[in-house]
């Protein structure tokens, strides 16, 4: 399956619930969680593929089992409108310098809305089965519609 | 900073305003707090405090008791000292929160003056607001004078920020019989004090920006067990923290404290275990009934009702052929609670005294030296009869007809 | 202070997300979506607390946070006191000199769904209001208990069908009007109150950046299309956001200092309520003949608020 633009080491490593199950000994005390394995110096300031996640963040679990249909991208049409990346409810479209990179297949939970606010004729995002090939689905697209008088 | 008050060696203060004193000489960060009668003068005073320079930290005065136990908790979090005050119908109304504290493992110091838990109504001390407390997972301290409440007060925030424990703490005080009543208190001067107490450790705070964490995060059947367990162990842990605070203390102080405090225990043959002011009553007759009667009366009392000191217990009472029990709270279709916990200790000893439960005190009512007297006088006549000769559970001050519940079993 | 620019989307774009994926919100829900771009908005430390609600039950599920800032959740109520202790103990210790990095930038940030600001946590957040903490208070309204599956809050419309409101043969649903929280969180006296909708992601921005920068306790409601609740296709979120904020049954305005009001956005064309109404399925049994009466009600309702937003901003009230 593909691991979608920017994949890390870390990202997306597990299924949510594959976890290790430890012993009352070693579970956090007070259920703390700390998101990162060492200080960083303002996270907003640094990109997710260089921040050092710990085990503890959702960054490094994937919900890609929950899709059956998946968004596939297509570079050629985009504008970089970033109306994708807006409203995408999983952090899951990849934005980079102003530019659309692509999306995060470990985190899209395969919703549809990117889709459906592409605004570029034809959308440079599209629903596929979630078992299709990107490379085959770019060979799908359609044609640039003509506008309803 | 913060201005330092001068203080006498002997100031005349009553416990809410002992209790006042501890948290201002602890410098505390975070008071957030509601008024409630019988605690509402260790707001007040801190009030006080605030408005004539002597604090430098922040107090939120809030809309309720919820809303103080969790502004506590957020502050707390936040990584600083962290203390309020409540009583009984503002303690049931925290209790959602408390069970959020200690589960958050965050120390924090409440200070409560115990007061009876409506309906009806009533704004007298009892222990009932304490006793709703018992599986709230915080640790649970009992002055039984306006000097212990000042002291315990120093001590909880010791024991409940050391990196060993990290759990909420209560210090408990009887409602108006301690809360308002001026007694004799030998203090420390602010100095001493805040030495003793320490600066505040922080561990895990959400103001250090370069370690975010998550609080409260939620844990199903895989996980939840796993954590509760983890905080139970915590909390049993702490009795040797509280041991080595106590023998600190004692240092700085030359008061001493145990977890189980005895009293004439040494050859006693007779025993009253109680709670709050209570132990002080108890301890006045059992002197009156040694040098009156000849009884070997002694009194126990378990300084820390949590960590429950199960092993101190049945070492106070491993020679003693009668025991009562006193529980100042409505047990409500059950023995008391203390009575069972003091059972079931004694119930692993070879020992097995015979031992009766006594509900007294409700709402406020007196409980005065001549029934301690007759209640040890019972227990005289169990330990020669070597059976329990009346009910097992008895009401002690109430009107009406003798009320009683369970005979012993003796065939 | 360091607000993210927002002048357009591609320069919104650069910002380095804060809430991570893998948390467990429906797909489409707009919850995060609103989360996001409050988080985004500002390159500032965030210390941030969350009611019991979909929002939190998604993010920290052990052993996992979806949280790059400082997050706490105690109950279903109390965001509000846990936020005003965080805050208050900042300032002690800023006072003492305690904190780790004093100077380092910090908001402090409270969500709450409707449950459980409308309702449960009505009272915290009043108090918290009142005090006059350095908050902004975030509102996720999707008009129902969506966490728990679905039950009416005091949120939820007149005529949406929901599990404790149910729509059936003798009646269409919920009765008692909404709560007007905003105009209550204005009456507060609190510097900063609006009501914004994630379509309208750019006025979105604004408001929170403004709220962000105010000193003082500010409260935002954000609509929160519920695909699970509302009954609607995922993908359709954004499209049912803009029916809500163009039929005017979600009017987009501010209020500052409690007296100052002004509407951020006039639709070009406003559109029918029943465009709404049919986008959903908790709104189904009102396109009965029976029911027809109660969109009428509502169209009328609608438009009479309207006016009084409109005649309020006229008069600079």
């Amino acid at each position: 399956m593909s691991k979608g633009v920017l994949a890390t080491p870390k990202r997306g490593i597990r299924e949510l619930g594959a976890e290790e199950l430890v012993g009352w000994d070693e579970v956090t005390q007070g259920t703390i969680l700390e998101t990162f394995e060492t200080e960083v110096d303002n996270v907003a300031h640094i990109r997710p593929e260089e921040r050092p996640y710990s085990d503890f963040s959702s960054y490094t679990a994937t919900v890609a089992s929950w899709r059956v249909i998946k968004p596939v991208y297509n570079r050629d049409i985009c504008i970089d409108c970033q109306h994708c990346w807006v409203w995408c409810p999983d952090t899951s479209i990849v934005s980079r310098d102003k530019q659309m990179l692509g999306i995060d297949y470990d985190h899209c939970k395969g919703c549809g809305v990117c889709v459906e606010v592409c605004p570029t004729n034809p959308k440079s995002l599209l629903m596929f089965a979630e078992a299709e090939e990107p490379e085959v689905a770019l060979t799908k697209w359609p044609e640039k519609k003509k506008k309803e008088k | 900073m913060a201005e330092k008050m001068q203080l006498n060696e002997v100031e005349v203060w009553d416990g809410n305003l002992a209790a006042a004193q501890a948290l201002r000489q602890a410098q505390v960060d975070v008071v957030a707090a509601y008024p409630i009668t019988p605690s509402t003068p260790i707001v007040e005073n801190y009030g006080y405090f605030v408005a004539n320079g002597y604090v430098d930290g922040e107090y939120v005065m809030v809309e309720s008791e919820h809303a103080a136990m969790s502004a506590c908790v957020g502050a707390a979090a936040a990584g600083g000292r962290v203390a309020t005050a409540t009583s009984s119908q503002g303690f049931m109304l925290m209790i959602e929160v408390l069970y959020q504290a200690s589960g958050m493992r965050v120390p924090l110091v409440l200070t409560v003056a115990n007061r009876a838990v409506a309906s009806p109504l009533n704004v007298r001390g009892d222990h009932g607001d304490m006793y709703a407390g018992r599986d709230s997972g915080w640790v649970q301290m009992d002055a039984f004078n306006a000097q212990e409440a000042y002291d315990l007060t120093l001590c909880a925030f010791k024991i409940g920020e050391d990196m060993r424990v990290r759990l909420p703490v209560m210090v408990h005080q009887d409602g108006f019989l301690t809360s308002h009543t001026a007694q004799n208190v030998h203090p420390l001067q602010d100095d001493e004090a805040y030495k003793f107490v320490g600066d505040y450790k922080p561990y895990e705070e959400m103001l250090d920006f370069s370690k975010p964490v998550t609080y409260g995060a939620q844990t199903e059947e895989d996980w939840h067990f796993e954590h509760k367990a983890r905080q139970h162990k915590a909390l049993f842990d702490s009795a040797a923290v509280i041991d080595e605070v106590f023998e600190e203390f004692k240092k700085l102080t030359g008061r001493e404290y145990k977890r189980v405090e005895s009293y004439m225990m040494e050859d006693a043959e007779v025993a009253i275990v109680a709670l709050g002011t209570t132990v002080e009553t108890a301890r006045v007759a059992a002197e009156e009934l040694r040098k009156e009667e000849g009884i070997k009366a002694g009194v126990v009392a378990p300084r820390v009702f949590r960590p429950f000191p199960f092993n101190e217990i049945r070492d106070a009472l491993a020679n003693v052929k009668a025991v009562a029990v006193l529980d100042r709270s409505a047990p409500m279709g059950a023995m008391g609670a203390l009575f069972n916990e003091i059972s079931a200790a004694m119930y692993t000893t070879p020992n097995r005294p015979l031992i009766t439960n006594f509900i007294y005190g409700l709402g406020g009512r007196d409980f005065p030296v001549s029934e301690a007297k007759r209640i040890f006088k019972e227990q005289k006549a169990h330990a020669d009869a070597g059976y329990i000769t009346t009910p097992i559970q008895q009401f002690s001050g109430v009107r009406g007809p003798k009320l009683g519940f369970f005979e012993t079993k003796r065939s | 202070m360091a607000l993210r620019p927002i002048k357009n989307l591609k320069e919104f774009s650069t910002a380095n997300e804060r809430l991570e994926g893998a948390h467990l919100l429906c797909p489409g829900c707009a919850h995060s979506m609103i989360v996001r771009e409050l988080m985004n908005a500002t390159d500032d430390n965030l210390v941030i607390a969350t009611n019991t609600g979909c929002l939190e039950v998604s993010t920290a599920v052990y052993p996992y946070t979806s949280w790059d800032t400082s997050w706490i959740h105690i109950g279903f109520e109390n965001a509000a006191s846990a936020i005003s202790g965080a805050e208050a103990m900042y300032k002690a210790r800023k006072r003492k000199g305690t904190l780790k990095d004093p100077d380092a930038p910090v908001k402090f940030v409270a969500f709450g769904g409707d449950g459980s600001t409308y309702d449960i946590g009505f009272q915290w957040l009043s108090g918290a209001i009142e005090r006059g903490h350095d908050f902004t208070y975030i509102c996720l309204d999707n008009e129902v208990y969506a966490n728990t599956g679905g039950q009416r809050s005091s949120s939820t419309p007149v005529g949406a069908s929901t599990t404790t409101a149910q729509a059936g043969r003798v009646s269409y649903g919920k009765k008692e009007k909404k709560k007007d929280i905003v105009a209550i969180m204005a009456a507060h006296g609190a510097p900063y109150v609006a009501q914004v909708a994630p379509n309208k992601w750019k006025i979105m921005a604004k408001v929170f950046q403004k709220a962000l920068e105010t000193e003082g306790p500010c409260f935002i409601n954000t609509v929160s299309a519920c695909t699970t609740e509302w009954k609607f296709d995922p993908k359709n979120t954004i499209e049912v956001t803009d029916l809500a904020t163009d039929t005017l049954i979600f009017p987009i305005y501010e209020i500052v200092n409690g007296t100052e009001l002004n509407i951020l956005y006039r639709p070009k064309k406003v559109l029918p309520v029943e465009e709404y109404f049919a986008a959903q399925g908790r709104f189904k049994h009102l396109f009965k003949p029976e029911n027809r009466h109660i969109i009428d009600q509502i169209q009328k309702d609608v438009n009479e608020r309207w006016e009084y937003l409109q005649r309020r901003e006229e008069a600079r009230v």
